[in-house]
């Protein structure tokens, strides 16, 4: 039990996120109206994306410096759990960008740039699959997996600053920036972040273990 | 594990067409009673004694169903491991 602290924090947050996320106090700003509370639920996706693909880089790097099975299983669980992450993320983007953008997809600069960072994702699940000798596909997407994570930083967070977009953070967007330094919107978001990220983390290592199970069962075999 | 698949699929069915029925509903009704509005609108009535309530318990129920599950997966996963040690 002493070792599963963290999975009870992650449900104490989430269901803080919840509750708290619904019935709090928020900025009344015009166009956004309630919506603003999806930033407790739409942001943390991105969040959580970016820190578990991070999490399958570390292990990825690990991999190369020390090719074990173990580092291998997670590296490629928390890409999976990462893209999962990415895709909820861009889905509740598109549904939020209806009712305040007026689109699903009007081609913003920063929707174009997640979905190619995606995709480049997607790439190392296809590149992955295309190998049947365990080392060499351990070892070929694990530099792959290095350089999705080294290109999906500029798509992310540079490139869409450097034009206009519609995305709060990116370009000219006053109906966003009084939230920007909003106290009562971080004292959900941030724990929001957490919790997401957490839940996360947690399906990753259940995953991971799962595997690694049926790596040392067939070994037995 | 096929019939649940099924049983899916008709849930998803039955709330999605619920859904867009009640959603055609409100349209209707909104375009009836549009009134010029200085303030910016805000569900204030809803949260004090309306049913945003119901929405919060509706999203603990999907919240600890997923987590309920995923405890339980971590469950099994934690006796295979002791099983494949021994």
């Amino acid at each position: 039990m002493k070792k599963n602290w963290w999975k009870i924090l992650a449900v104490v947050l989430l269901v803080f996120t919840v509750v708290a996320g619904m019935l709090s106090e928020v900025p009344r700003l015009a166009i956004l109206n309630e919506t603003i509370r999806n930033l407790y639920f739409h942001v943390p996706m991105w969040f959580g994306m970016i820190l578990i693909l991070l999490v399958s880089v570390v292990y990825s790097i690990k991999y190369l410096r020390n090719p074990t099975i173990k580092n291998d299983v997670i590296a490629y669980e928390a890409a999976k759990v990462g893209i999962l992450f990415g895709v909820l993320g861009i889905v509740t983007g598109m549904e939020w960008a209806k009712f305040t953008w007026g689109e699903y997809w009007s081609n913003d600069p920063k929707q174009n740039a997640s979905a190619i960072g995606l995709l480049i994702y997607f790439a190392y699940l296809v590149l992955r699959s295309s190998f049947n000798e365990q080392q060499q596909r351990a070892r070929i997407s694990a530099v792959y997996n290095i350089f999705a994570f080294a290109a999906l930083i500029p798509l992310l967070f540079i490139l869409p600053r450097l034009t206009d977009s519609l995305h709060p953070g990116n370009g000219g967007n006053p109906g966003f920036n009084s939230y920007d330094l909003d106290s009562r919107l971080r004292m959900v978001f941030y724990p929001a972040v957490l919790g997401w990220t957490l839940l996360g983390i947690w399906i990753v290592n259940v995953k991971s273990r799962l595997e690694l199970i049926r790596q040392r069962l067939y070994e037995t075999v | 594990m096929k019939l649940f698949r099924i049983l899916a699929v008709c849930c998803f069915i039955l709330f999605a067409t619920a859904g867009i029925q009640q959603a055609q509903a409100q349209v209707a009704e909104n375009t009836a009673t549009t009134v010029a509005e200085p303030e910016i609108e805000m569900a204030d009535t809803l949260r004090q004694d309306g049913k945003i309530y119901v929405v919060v318990v509706v999203l603990l129920t999907v919240l600890g169903g997923m987590i309920a599950y995923l405890v339980t997966l971590d469950r099994k996963v934690t006796r295979l491991e002791k099983q494949m040690r021994d």
